[in-house]
């Protein structure tokens, strides 16, 4: 058990030198002039001039050499001190805790959404593979994941809030406002998700041990609770924790659409504007997350499969 | 090599219409998708423009085809250069194993860890308004895919008899991927990069959705649906054909893939 | 957990979600209570960053939270704000405010002048229209505020008019003078502030011009112009700004909707580098300007035929409109005859060559304003019809500043304000003064410009001032430091529940307290 602790742990370690370095570099290695983006983001294009740029040049103390300034990130870092952002001048963690916070939310929203669509078509396809309604889904899952995200937001926003008036189009702060954007991502999400659930139906249905729950003579439904469903579950949840990173960094076209606070949008502004310590911010914490998500995923499975955690 | 299903002709058939389509129409058709006639703005398919204009008057047909091209190149050359680093990677961990195996993981591991997103907008911002950094981009994204299923693939097959024999009996590296792994790896990274490439048309759209990437006025589809959905009331046909052709892409290219799963 | 207890933990999930999806719209309904008690939302595509005026100001004043000492009418006249009136001395260099009894910030605490003088020190040290003006103190004398000047200055009141100007309760200084809140004296106090989207504002009850009639009002900042217009569609918002120029025509049409037009004091024009060999000659700069089918991109890209700019002032900007001169107007035959004048001729492309060398220049632009790309493509196209072989680089707004330091920019495609504060001398005076501006003139300048500039500076005569003003823009109008191409006109579509709305053409102010709920 201690093992794959420490192996996790390592893999932390290594995430946050890697992402420290490689932002920085890239950071530093993008054209113009430092001091204008920011000055730029700060105040905008109606203030901004020479005047401007070089107070900011000024406060900033951007002539200072760079390797300096990586490992006084580092060692702000070993305090746990994220730094504040060049162009609010706020902490950013407080920035990173809001922004990320809600893409989580809209990400997990739409997780739980397509968790309760996709799997349980899938595996209903799965028991009949070849039938109407696998062939169906099929049909359906395809042209799902042929259609780009923001097609399938505009077509809820018009159906579901414009014509029949049912919830919010867009906006931020109210529960109502993050069913449309979440369904949207857990349409897309549900497409793939009921495949991979239908194909670990198939697979566990025509194995052996399936078989043999049948023939010593267990009801169908039995037969499928205690030998089905547990494994087909690994592989959905192994699917469903990867997705859920990409989903927390893919939902910027969503986020746009439907005026949603998010880390999409939060870091396209940051690399505009030369906000570094945000970038390295948020690079971090967004790694962290994925490894902390590979563990909860070990566990999980883990659980669900007692084999894996012999091997 | 398995024999080919139905789905995946039909996904190679429409791949190819599409391919027809991009590079025949600036054969027939002369002009220049971003030449703009302010006073031909919008207007229905048909007539002297066969499927209309866009709101600077530009020409739809040539603009598509353009931005078939753009997105069927980065798709090829993203996936080529994915597939090849993900494929040698991926043999090389699985055939070697050992501390090479747990190096290329590691790396591997810690690539996946760092958000691709920011990954494609830092190398868009170093050089705007320029190809590679979306080739670069989305390679960076898609080769590890390649690299986990090659090397889990090639774990498989080094340690079958028939690879224990050809080394015992003396046979070079080359001679042993040729004849055991490539043969198991090509349905796989075929797969693989079908999806690959589905997933790359679909992010640089995604790009242009919100304005980062290809810069107008090259004909991007991405760029190209943000710009007319303003006009969704007025001229919706001219602002499905984008949405249609990735639709088209992206289908016959999952197609191709045998709508398996990844 | 069993499968059983799994199976039946999804179900009750789905039973909730589902309940949740069913009620939502009953929940929405039930918040919006009593008709008074209605909350407002106005959408606007500006973010949000922080609470310092210097960056962030404006969304205060627009949603009446914080005011200025003096205020602004519709025309950018200077009316009485926090002050209640003021004088000048005969000098013109010490000003003396008289501020408006009864005054209290959203803490309780009463205004006062040490407060005003206070604030407006900490706006001076920031970047923004005071730290521009030739202030020597300001002090706080016998209960008024005095503002001594090292030399007359006439637009001192619309500086102070200027939403970074804006006067805070000492509460919401930290100790190193930045803003950590905003509390202000306006009929709104704000409730809930979430950068980059959200500024949620509640009625200030002891307002010293009495309690607004909408209680509550949420601004939000949305990017996407399409997502802005579904909010006015459906219902989520009740005001939004900014409207794509295709949604105006489908939203007037809307019978819920009420869309009003507005011209405002921007303009898109180009920025022309002076110093360049071709662009030296005025001769080219006519051609260029003379190329601009003006009324085409009005009408095909802004829908507005109306925008097409004839001289740099719009008419809306009173004074400084000069009727009597020539419109800017297209006519390639003579943009070509000016360019042959010069010994430039068509190549076997159509591109002009001279000396061997073709005509070619590269137009800078930027994204942040949507129409700025489309508008820099429609220039490209119809300088090519002249010969000029025009690359177009969209990039960084900062890259046209550095490059008007570095020298490097040759033509720059901006959409400027000439009144971020209300009177346009200030944008004049940093664009067109002797060494350019940053914005404005690059390696041009003109004597007799800066000297009538100098003396609206100095002057206390309408008179006087009102032909200086037809001077500069008459001396703008024939040297084309900088090409009109369209005005701007601020749009807004407004709910039929609403009355009272109204646009402030120097988008000062959303005139939140004017507005009712129709009964």
């Amino acid at each position: 058990m201690i093992r794959p602790i420490l192996h996790r742990v390592a893999q932390a370690v290594l995430v946050a030198l890697m992402v420290g370095v490689l932002t920085f570099a890239l950071m530093r290695s993008l054209p113009g002039d430092m001091a204008w983006r920011v000055a730029a983001g700060r105040y905008g294009y109606d203030i901004t001039d020479a005047a401007v740029m070089e107070q900011v040049r000024h406060s900033l103390a951007l002539d200072q050499p760079a390797a300096l300034a990586l490992l006084s990130w580092f060692g702000d870092l070993l305090r746990l001190d994220l730094g504040v952002s060049l162009i609010s001048e706020l902490p950013v963690v407080d920035e990173i805790a809001h922004q990320l916070g809600a893409s989580v939310t809209l990400a997990l929203t739409a997780l739980l959404l397509s968790v309760l669509i996709g799997p349980p078509l899938g595996v209903l396809a799965g028991l009949r593979p070849g039938g109407g309604l696998d062939r169906a889904l099929f049909a359906l899952s395809i042209t799902l994941r042929a259609l780009p995200q923001f097609v399938i937001g505009l077509l809820l926003i018009y159906g579901l809030a414009i014509v029949f008036g049912l919830l919010p189009a867009s906006g931020h702060g109210e529960a109502g406002h993050v069913v449309l954007p979440a369904l949207t991502l857990a349409i897309g999400l549900a497409a793939v998700s009921s495949r991979v659930a239908r194909d670990a139906t198939v697979a566990v249905t025509s194995s052996g041990y399936y078989r043999f729950g049948e023939t010593k003579g267990l009801r169908p439904l039995e037969n499928f609770l205690r030998h089905g469903l547990r494994n087909i579950a690994v592989p959905i949840v192994t699917y469903l924790g990867v997705q859920l990173v990409y989903l927390i960094e893919g939902v910027v076209v969503v986020e746009t659409l439907f005026a949603w606070p998010g880390i999409g949008h939060a870091l396209v502004h940051a690399i505009l504007a030369r906000d570094v310590p945000m970038i390295q911010g948020t690079a971090l914490v967004m790694g962290l997350m994925f490894v902390l998500l590979n563990a909860g995923v070990d566990v999980v499975c883990g659980g669900l499969d007692p084999r894996r955690r012999a091997s | 090599m398995i024999r080919p299903s139905r789905g995946q002709w039909a996904g190679v058939a429409l791949l190819l219409l599409l391919a027809l389509f991009a590079l025949g129409v600036p054969q027939l058709i002369p002009g220049d998708p971003t030449r703009q006639s302010l006073s031909n703005a919008l207007l229905p398919p048909g007539g002297p423009f066969p499927l209309g204009t866009d709101a600077f008057g530009r020409d739809m047909v040539l603009r598509l085809a353009a931005a078939i091209r753009l997105s069927l190149g980065i798709a090829l050359l993203t996936t080529a250069l994915a597939g090849v680093i993900g494929v040698a990677l991926g043999v090389l961990a699985g055939a070697c194993g050992g501390w090479v195996d747990r190096a290329l993981c590691g790396v591997a591991d810690t690539l996946l860890a760092l958000p691709g997103l920011l990954l494609v907008l830092l190398l868009v911002a170093i050089a705007p308004g320029q190809f590679w950094p979306l080739y670069l981009g989305v390679s960076l994204v898609l080769w590890v895919e390649y690299f986990r299923m090659t090397r889990a693939a090639a774990l498989r097959i080094a340690a079958s008899p028939a690879v224990e024999a050809s080394r015992l009996l003396g046979f070079g590296p080359v001679y042993r991927f040729r004849r055991h792994y490539w043969p198991e790896l090509a349905p796989i990274t075929l797969t693989v990069g079908a999806f690959g490439s589905a997933t790359s048309v679909m992010s640089v759209a995604a790009l242009g959705f919100v304005n980062v990437g290809v810069r107008p006025p090259t004909p991007e589809l991405g760029q190209m649906m943000i710009e007319l959905m303003p006009y969704y009331n007025e001229a919706p046909l001219i602002l499905a054909q984008p949405i249609l052709v990735v639709f088209l892409l992206v289908l016959a290219l999952n197609l191709i893939a045998g709508g398996k799963t990844q | 957990m069993t499968a059983f207890q799994r199976l039946r933990f999804g179900a009750a999930l789905g039973v909730c979600l589902a309940a949740a999806l069913i009620t939502s719209p009953t929940v929405r309904a039930a918040t919006a209570g009593k008709p008074d008690d209605r909350a407002l939302t106005i959408v606007a595509r500006w973010e949000l960053k922080n609470a310092d005026p210097s960056v962030n100001g404006y969304a205060f004043t627009r949603m009446e939270v914080a005011e200025t000492l003096v205020d602004a009418d519709g025309n950018g006249t200077p009316k009485p704000g926090l002050a209640e009136g003021w004088e000048a001395s005969a000098d013109g260099r010490t000003w003396r405010f008289r501020l408006r009894p009864g005054v209290s910030f959203h803490d309780g605490t009463a205004l006062t002048a040490d407060h005003v003088v206070t604030a407006l020190n900490h706006a001076r040290a920031k970047p923004g229209s005071l730290s521009k003006a030739p202030i020597q103190a300001i002090t706080a004398d016998n209960g008024a505020v005095v503002i001594q000047l090292a030399e007359p200055f006439s637009p001192l009141l619309s500086f102070l008019a200027d939403s970074a100007s804006q006067i805070l309760a000492p509460a919401s200084y930290d100790d190193k003078g930045n803003v950590t809140q905003v509390i202000g004296t306006g009929p709104y106090r704000v409730a809930e502030f979430k950068p980059p989207q959200h500024l949620v504002v509640t009625r200030y009850d002891s307002y010293w011009g009495g309690p607004a009639s909408i209680a509550k009002a949420t601004y939000l900042a949305t990017h996407r112009s399409e997502t802005r217009t579904v909010m006015v569609e459906s219902g989520d918002a009740q005001i939004v700004f900014n409207l794509d120029p295709a949604s105006v025509q489908r939203l007037s049409r809307n019978p819920k909707l009420t869309v009003q037009a507005v011209p405002i004091p921007r303009v898109i024009s180009v920025k022309v580098n002076a110093g360049h060999p071709l662009l030296s000659d005025l001769r080219a700069r006519q051609a260029l300007s003379l190329a601009i089918d003006r009324t085409g991109i009005a009408v095909g890209i802004l829908r507005q035929p109306e925008t097409a700019a004839t001289q740099l002032f719009p008419p809306s900007l009173g004074a400084w409109h000069t009727p009597g001169l020539p419109p800017l107007t297209q006519n390639v035959d003579r943009a070509k005859a000016l360019l042959a004048e010069m010994g430039w001729k068509p190549g076997s492309d159509g591109v002009l060559e001279k000396d061997g060398k073709r005509l070619r220049l590269t137009l800078r632009t930027y994204p942040d304003r949507p129409e700025l790309p489309p508008v820099a493509t429609a220039l490209a196209d119809q300088w090519r019809a002249i010969g000029v072989d025009v690359s177009i680089a969209i990039g960084h707004f900062s890259d046209i500043l550095s490059g008007h330091q570095d020298g490097s920019l040759e033509l720059g495609l901006i959409a400027r304000s000439l009144a971020v504060a209300p009177d346009p001398l200030g944008t004049l005076m940093q664009d067109f003064g002797p060494k350019g501006g940053d914005w404005g003139a690059m390696n041009w300048s003109n004597p007799a410009l800066t000297e009538a500039i100098d003396r609206i500076l100095r002057s206390q005569q309408a008179e006087e001032s009102a032909a200086a003003k037809r001077t500069v823009g008459t001396i703008l109008h024939q040297e084309l430091p900088v090409i009109p191409v369209v005005w701007y006109t601020q749009t807004a579509a407004v709910s039929k529940t609403l009355k009272g709305f109204e646009i402030d053409p120097f988008e000062r102010s959303y005139l939140l307290s004017r507005l009712r709920w129709v009964e």
